[in-house]
């Protein structure tokens, strides 16, 4: 049973890390490496909201994703939108993004282990006959919530629509009058407001502390190139594959192999399907 | 009008360079000795440390200086960023920045680190081929280090190391177990350590250690470093009935460990060597849930204690310079360090790399945390529980939001105590 309940909390917990950066390369096709870097400036953002200039934490975290948002939306507006469609500039550009704000945060102060937000809810409670931490469960239900919301929006709201729209067939989506260019800012901002969100929910388990960062990175890749570049499903998908094979070796083998099974996994997609789980990319290529 | 105005002003700035040339009469200051400090200093290890050495420094020249034959000198510190503990940066940045201190700061002396084993083994060379001596005081706990002296004297004999290492802190650890296992009859012990060399070493010797004097070593698990849930492996803690959680970490993800602990009321003590848990800001960081956990300091004074007298007066220094108590491993060593250099240039009378050494090997001060003496063939620093005959640990436990010495029973100011869900 703890490994449901554990699996469970773990792979939502990965969905909610990496869905910002499959929603923004699924729209705007740029792989925002800068996305660890952008949870963790509104975790910091947060802190010093809460404990700089003294707002009520649910202001704090309101202020924190907004800002956080905004930068998303000036990262493409000010520097990505004149190096779209160059792939390798692309990479380079929100890497050294994600790198002066992660190095940034560093240089400016964000040291030690003493940087840490307040826990929404403290204590414990048996689920299933499982020890499972309020807070992790908050995650989970917010995970959830999350996951429906993003659902309705792209069916039902006309921006959502044309989010989808731009996701499906760029050229086609834009002779109906998408703005290709306005839909990618504001895939930016929803992607960095995403980061924000799994930050704020997240990071009050532990401590703000910049090498978070990379390794938010690094899961949101794992999930992103296994779910299939680009697939939401696919994402939420990988992180429940990810999430229990985790758990599972944890429990079987060692709790020190769980970062090599993230990384293996990665291997083995891209020998067995390179297109991800539920990524038609590559497929589509091969097949023109 | 305009010419008079002129030299009207003229007279008046001649005048003042007249008072200030005057004012400023005094005698020439003596070149000052150069204290090179290689550390990591966005991490506790570094910056604890190089306000250690300031601290030292600016009072060691504010009582006049280090007498060297027969002048007063100044110690001035010279501190680069290493960045070695830091992920992927490679050790020979940490030798460049070592260089850098000798070469063009002219460091007279090392004090400091470089604080990971791998960078300061490495730099061991360096410091014989530059002839700098150099005192170890943070990071770096490896018994290597001073085996490595004793393997090769004449080439490492510059290299000191005035804290302990896992040795020693084994040892200490297993005592203290030992006191705990006779006074509430605990006899299961759970180990978790990180997924880095010093951990993986120090939880095996521990493992053995343990199980040779007679506690049920009930599981050792690995977590790779940034893990942020320790649910599974503390469900099995409860499962497997284990009185002692033993850590050995220095992520900062440890403070989540500690948190679910509390949250899960687990009827076992946690105890160990966790960076996260030894700053005063720990307590707020984990919301007070970190109560009750034993940490091991590594030297005594890193909290503020009665182990000498100088230990609380170092303490209130340490807070009155920084604004808060004496951070944690690496900040007494590092303060200690400066004053035992002070004390072996004065009684060599000279800043001379071989009599510093022969003056260091003979070296007797009662310091912060016990009596400073290093050991002539390792150039280790004699540990010992009693601060009269050497350097004493400082073993902690958070109790009420405070770091309480509990170990050494010779210092201890306080009995080590359970959690309310641990009591019979």
């Amino acid at each position: 049973m703890d490994i449901l309940v554990y699996g469970t909390i773990n792979s939502v917990t990965l969905s909610l890390l990496s869905l910002g950066f499959t929603l923004v390369y699924s729209i705007s096709r740029l792989p925002n490496f800068a996305h660890g870097a952008l949870y963790i400036t509104t975790g910091y953002f947060i802190y010093l909201f809460l404990n700089g200039l003294g707002l009520s934490y649910p202001l704090s975290i309101i202020f924190g994703i907004a800002l956080t948002s905004l930068i998303g939306a000036m990262m493409y507006r000010l520097i990505l939108i004149r190096i779209r469609g160059m792939e390798i500039s692309e990479i380079i550009a929100t890497y050294a993004i994600g790198l002066a704000m992660i190095e940034g945060l560093r240089w400016g102060g964000l040291r030690g282990t003493t940087f840490t937000l307040p826990s929404f809810a403290s204590g414990s409670r048996d689920i299933l006959g499982v020890s499972v931490d309020d807070q992790r469960l908050l995650v989970v239900v917010v995970g959830f919530a999350v996951f429906a919301l993003l659902y309705f929006f792209v069916r039902l709201t006309r921006n959502g629509l044309a989010l989808r729209g731009i996701a499906q067939d760029e050229r086609a989506a834009m002779m109906l009058g998408i703005d290709s260019d306005r839909m990618a800012v504001v895939s930016f901002a929803m992607g960095s407001s995403l980061a924000g969100l799994s930050a704020a929910l997240i990071l009050p388990l532990g401590n703000i502390v910049v090498e978070a960062g990379y390794n938010v990175l690094v899961f949101s890749i794992a999930v992103s190139v296994i779910g299939g570049l680009g697939s939401w499903s696919g994402a939420i998908i990988a992180s429940f594959i990810i999430g229990f094979a985790q758990i599972l070796t944890e429990k079987f083998l060692s709790s020190h192999f769980q970062m090599v099974i993230a990384l293996l996994a990665i291997i083995i997609t891209l020998l067995i399907k390179p297109s991800g789980i539920l990524g038609r990319q590559k497929e589509l290529e091969e097949r023109v | 009008m305009r010419k008079r105005l002129g030299k009207s002003v003229g007279i008046v700035v001649a005048v003042m360079f007249f008072l200030v040339g005057f004012t400023n009469i005094a005698p020439a200051a003596e070149k000052p000795i150069v204290i090179g400090a290689p550390l990591s200093t966005a991490f506790l290890y570094g910056w604890d440390a190089e306000r250690g050495i300031k601290l030292a420094v600016e009072e060691i020249n504010a009582a006049g200086g280090v007498k060297v034959g027969g002048k007063k000198r100044p110690f001035s510190v010279e501190v680069i960023d290493t960045r070695d503990l830091e992920p992927s940066v490679p050790v020979s940045d940490a030798l460049l920045g070592l260089e850098k201190l000798i070469l063009d700061k002219n460091a007279d002396f090392i004090i400091g680190g470089p604080v990971r084993s791998e960078a300061a083994l490495a730099a061991m060379d360096l410091l014989n081929k530059y002839k700098k001596v150099s005192i170890l005081s943070t990071g770096v706990l490896t018994p290597a280090y001073h085996k490595k002296v004793a393997e090769n004297y004449a080439k490492y004999k510059y290299c000191f190391r005035i804290t302990s290492h896992v040795i020693v802190m084994a040892n200490e650890f297993v005592t203290l177990l030992a006191d705990i296992k006779k006074g509430h009859g605990f006899n299961k012990v759970y180990i978790m350590v990180q997924d880095v060399a010093h951990a993986r070493g120090g939880g095996e010797a521990m493992k053995k250690m343990l199980a040779a004097s007679g506690w049920d070593v009930v599981d050792m698990k690995i977590f790779p470093t940034g893990t942020t849930d320790f649910s599974m492996a503390l469900n099995d803690v409860a499962k497997t009935q284990a009185d002692i959680i033993f850590l050995w970490m220095d992520m900062p993800e440890s403070a989540i460990l500690l948190k679910q602990w509390s949250g899960m009321k687990l009827k076992a003590l946690p105890m160990g060597f966790v960076n996260a848990a030894e700053q005063p800001g720990f307590w707020k960081a984990t919301e007070g849930k970190g109560e009750f956990l034993i940490v091991n300091l590594v030297n005594g004074g890193n909290a503020p204690a009665k182990i000498t007298p100088w230990t609380m007066k170092f303490a209130n220094a340490y807070e009155k310079r920084w604004g808060l108590e004496p951070e944690g491993y690496g900040t007494s060593s590092s303060y200690m360090a400066v004053y035992t250099l002070k004390e072996a240039i004065e009684k060599a009378g000279a800043i001379d790399a071989d009599a510093v050494i022969t003056a260091l090997e003979n070296v007797n001060l009662m310091g912060v945390y016990g009596r400073i003496s290093f050991d002539k063939a390792t150039h280790q620093v004699i540990a010992s529980d009693d601060p009269k005959l050497g350097a004493v640990t400082g073993i902690i436990q958070w109790q009420k939001g405070k770091r309480v010495q509990v170990f050494p029973p010779n210092v201890a100011e306080a009995k080590i105590l359970l959690p309310p869900w641990m009591k019979k």
